[in-house]
């Protein structure tokens, strides 16, 4: 059960729990690049490499389950600015605000949560000039939450433009 | 009871006392002991030897004792420095050393080097890179057109591969790393600073002057 809470009337305080621990470098670096302009990432064979979880040891020091902090990674053959379009009509229809850069979207919900607001984070990274990552993220909020976002609005809302293997889609390259 | 010495040894063969490990490596003696605790509950998952096999690896980083992953096999290569299959805790200790984020650079480069080089023969090769690329998308349950990926492999080898040699050395991963320096970000685990708050350990000092008597 929710609060309504009005923008700008209330200020939520972020409680840095351990468990966001990892995120807060991440919170500092967007206080400073908020709406900055920035290019898409290039990612080469290695920066792709390095993604896999056989490399995150840090789950050598924490009990839970990957499933519990996963970052949604999505494949997608449309451009840049459609997929920044794609999730600002995301962002606009379950009345989140949206702050975006070229790489960069980040949609905040105007209620607060257990954690303060609910605040996702998309970044954009092109691995050749018709093949993009998209990075999503929650940020300092709860998991429950983010989840239940994610499978109820964000996930089929990008249904058309994520790319999954040749079998399944067989729109050409 | 048995002095805690005595008791260490024999749980745990080969083991190396945490001064001698502080001063190889960038741990002090009390974040030794806290690694310590974590390695006693990942070699003690499975087989309660003392030593950590591959299979208790998988389960400390997957928490699934059956999950193979190439990556996670080279890493558990780099860190089992003496070739033995297991890894024991002065390995264990040494290769989390390069992970710390005060480690050098040059430590965290080599130990990429080290890690891509799958065969070991002192390049990065073409074939290496597909192999593992390949395996990622599979483990991302992503499959590309062949062209694709020769077309990341082609980028790739355009940028890094200095010599046009098919295959990236040493000092062109050193060249290619310091114009890409988010390709180390897997080398640093800043959970490393906190570890003696993460793993308190209880034993604190105790062995210390067991060692010192």
């Amino acid at each position: 059960m929710y609060r309504k809470i009005y923008r700008g009337d209330f200020k939520c305080h972020l409680w840095f729990s351990p468990k966001a621990r990892r995120t807060k470098e991440e919170l500092e670096f967007e206080a400073f690049n908020g709406d900055k302009s920035s290019k898409p990432e290039t990612l080469n064979a290695f920066h792709i490499i390095s993604l896999s979880q056989g490399f995150d040891l840090s789950s050598l020091f924490e009990e839970k389950k990957r499933e519990e902090k996963e970052e949604l990674r999505f494949a997608t053959m449309r451009l840049a600015s459609s997929v920044i379009s794609r999730l600002e009509e995301v962002a606009k229809s379950v009345k989140f605000n949206v702050k975006k850069s070229e790489s960069r979207v980040r949609l905040q919900g105007q209620e607060c949560g257990r954690n303060g607001r609910l605040t996702i984070v998309a970044d954009i990274f092109v691995v050749t000039p018709s093949f993009l990552v998209l990075e999503v993220k929650k940020d300092n909020v709860d998991t429950l939450e983010y989840n239940q976002f994610c499978s109820k609005e964000f996930r089929p809302a990008l249904k058309d433009i994520v790319w999954t293997s040749p079998a399944e889609n067989p729109t050409p390259a | 009871m048995g002095c805690f010495h005595s008791k260490v040894t024999r749980q745990h063969p080969g083991h190396e006392d945490p001064v001698t490990l502080a001063s190889q490596t960038a741990f002090s003696v009390s974040e030794v002991e806290a690694l310590f605790e974590l390695f006693k509950s990942i070699s003690s998952s499975v087989v309660d030897d003392g030593l950590i096999s591959k299979e208790e690896f998988q389960l400390a980083l997957f928490k699934n004792r059956k999950k193979e992953n190439i990556f996670a096999s080279l890493i558990f290569d780099l860190f089992d420095a003496k070739k033995k299959g297991i890894i024991d805790f002065g390995d264990f200790v040494r290769a989390l050393n390069v992970f710390h984020p005060n480690a050098s650079q040059e430590d965290k480069i080599n130990f990429t080097f080290k890690l891509y080089d799958m065969d070991g023969t002192g390049f990065i090769e073409r074939h290496e890179v597909k192999q593992m690329l390949i395996a990622l998308l599979c483990e991302s349950e992503m499959k590309l057109a062949d062209d694709t990926i020769e077309a990341i492999l082609d980028k790739t080898f355009l940028d890094a591969d200095i010599n046009q040699d098919g295959k990236i050395d040493i000092s062109e991963w050193q060249n290619f790393v310091s114009r890409n320096p988010s390709l180390l970000k897997i080398m640093t685990l800043p959970y490393l600073r906190d570890i003696t708050t993460t793993f308190p350990s209880f034993v604190f000092n105790s062995e210390v002057d067991e060692v010192a008597t």
